[in-house]
């Protein structure tokens, strides 16, 4: 069998996707026993003219992590979707917006004055902004335009899987890897996860679903053996899909939802905003106060992977 | 309630679009008047727009 053509892709990220495909180590050979990799600009010197000059389906998987915030990644994506037979969002960013799609919550001014102005650590007297063109004596300058909504790669391109995490577990990686050696990848559409929520995967004991306070991870020592939402934190395994192996449960933090809305769930935030109203102990207007004073952020918590890929997609302007 | 409507606000949702009432079945005059109320209210804020998301929203 000839070998799978392999390409690696990063937009709106941090890079940590690409550091995760590197930790499943001496697993790395495998992958190369399997697959030569075509295009992958963190670790490899292939140029974009190189995937222009392929032709289209040329690469078989194309593992893409990142959100769409700009020009040039929405073009990335449809240029890497015409070159691939199977195109996979790996990590939340491509598959929910992930972090970057906090920016949502402002518009593309507010980003940029925020990054460029406001931020305490820049020195941007003269208030500059990067413009799309600039004219210097060489000629002109182009940059790509930054985007004032966040998407996810499916709002941009024809997705065949998602692989979920922030950054995908090794464990997830060497799934795909393996089923991609034996040919035996899911129907197209499939989250290559877990199809139950990450509370159903959780050792901790559950016993009474009752809060009256709010714990920021910061407030409070958890006790490791409970249930981390019936010690009062925002823990988001109720909405969450699992899979992940628990990572952060048995580091005693709660889950930040990284993997996004569980089989079934249409809004990862809306369901955990109902999770935590349910529990709650109010009996007068006096403790549902509290409990929306000690609820910092609740949109930022609720949708802090997700909000790219939920039902309002991002705030109204 | 009061959670999704801070929640709700982030996201930039007029406060009014949302509404919670307990009606008990024998209070129909007063079933009548919050729906006309509700109504009232969202037509006075107007369709709501997934198009209000910037350039490319």
């Amino acid at each position: 069998m000839a070998k799978l053509k392999l390409g690696l892709y990063w937009a709106a990220s941090c890079g940590g996707c690409d550091v995760a495909v590197l930790d499943i180590n001496e697993k790395i050979l495998d992958v190369a026993q399997l697959a030569d990799i075509v295009f992958w600009p963190i670790a490899m010197d292939f140029k974009y003219h190189h995937v222009r000059a392929m032709e289209d389906g040329a690469i078989d998987v194309c593992l893409f992590n990142g959100a769409i915030r700009s020009s040039e990644q929405e073009d990335i994506a449809r240029l890497l979707r015409a070159k691939s037979k199977t195109m996979v969002a790996f990590g939340s960013c491509a598959c929910f917006g992930g972090i970057p799609a906090l920016a949502n919550f402002a518009s593309r001014d507010e980003v940029m004055r925020r990054a460029y102005i406001e931020a305490p650590s820049n020195d941007n007297s003269g208030a500059t902004l990067p413009q799309v063109r600039t004219t210097v004596p060489e000629g002109e300058l182009e940059l790509p335009e930054l985007y004032d909504t966040v998407l996810t790669l499916a709002q941009v391109v024809d997705v065949e899987y998602f692989v979920p995490g922030c950054p995908p577990p090794v464990d997830l990686i060497l799934k795909v890897v393996d089923a991609l050696a034996t040919n035996s990848l899911p129907p197209p559409g499939a989250v290559i996860a877990s199809e139950k929520t990450l509370c159903d995967e959780c050792e901790r004991k559950k016993e009474n679903k009752k809060i009256s306070r709010i714990y920021r991870p910061h407030e409070i020592i958890p006790d490791p053996e409970r249930c981390l939402l019936e010690q009062g934190i925002i823990c988001c395994g109720p909405a969450t899909r699992g899979g992940c192996g628990a990572l952060c449960i048995k580091a005693n933090m709660p889950c930040r939802g990284c993997f996004g809305p569980p089989p079934g769930v249409a809004d990862q935030g809306a369901k955990l905003v109902a999770a935590v109203a349910s529990i709650y102990q109010a009996r007068d207007g006096e403790d549902i106060a509290r409990m929306v004073s000690e609820m910092v952020d609740p949109a930022g918590t609720f949708y802090r992977f997700g909000l790219a890929n939920s039902m309002l997609r991002r705030k109204r302007l | 309630m009061a959670l999704l409507k801070n929640t709700l606000a982030q996201l930039g949702v007029e406060e009014d679009r949302v509404r919670l009432e307990w009606v008990s079945a024998s209070e129909g005059e007063r079933f009548a008047s919050i729906v006309n109320e509700m109504t009232e209210k969202v037509r006075e804020l107007g369709p709501f727009s997934r198009d209000d998301g910037g350039e490319n929203g």
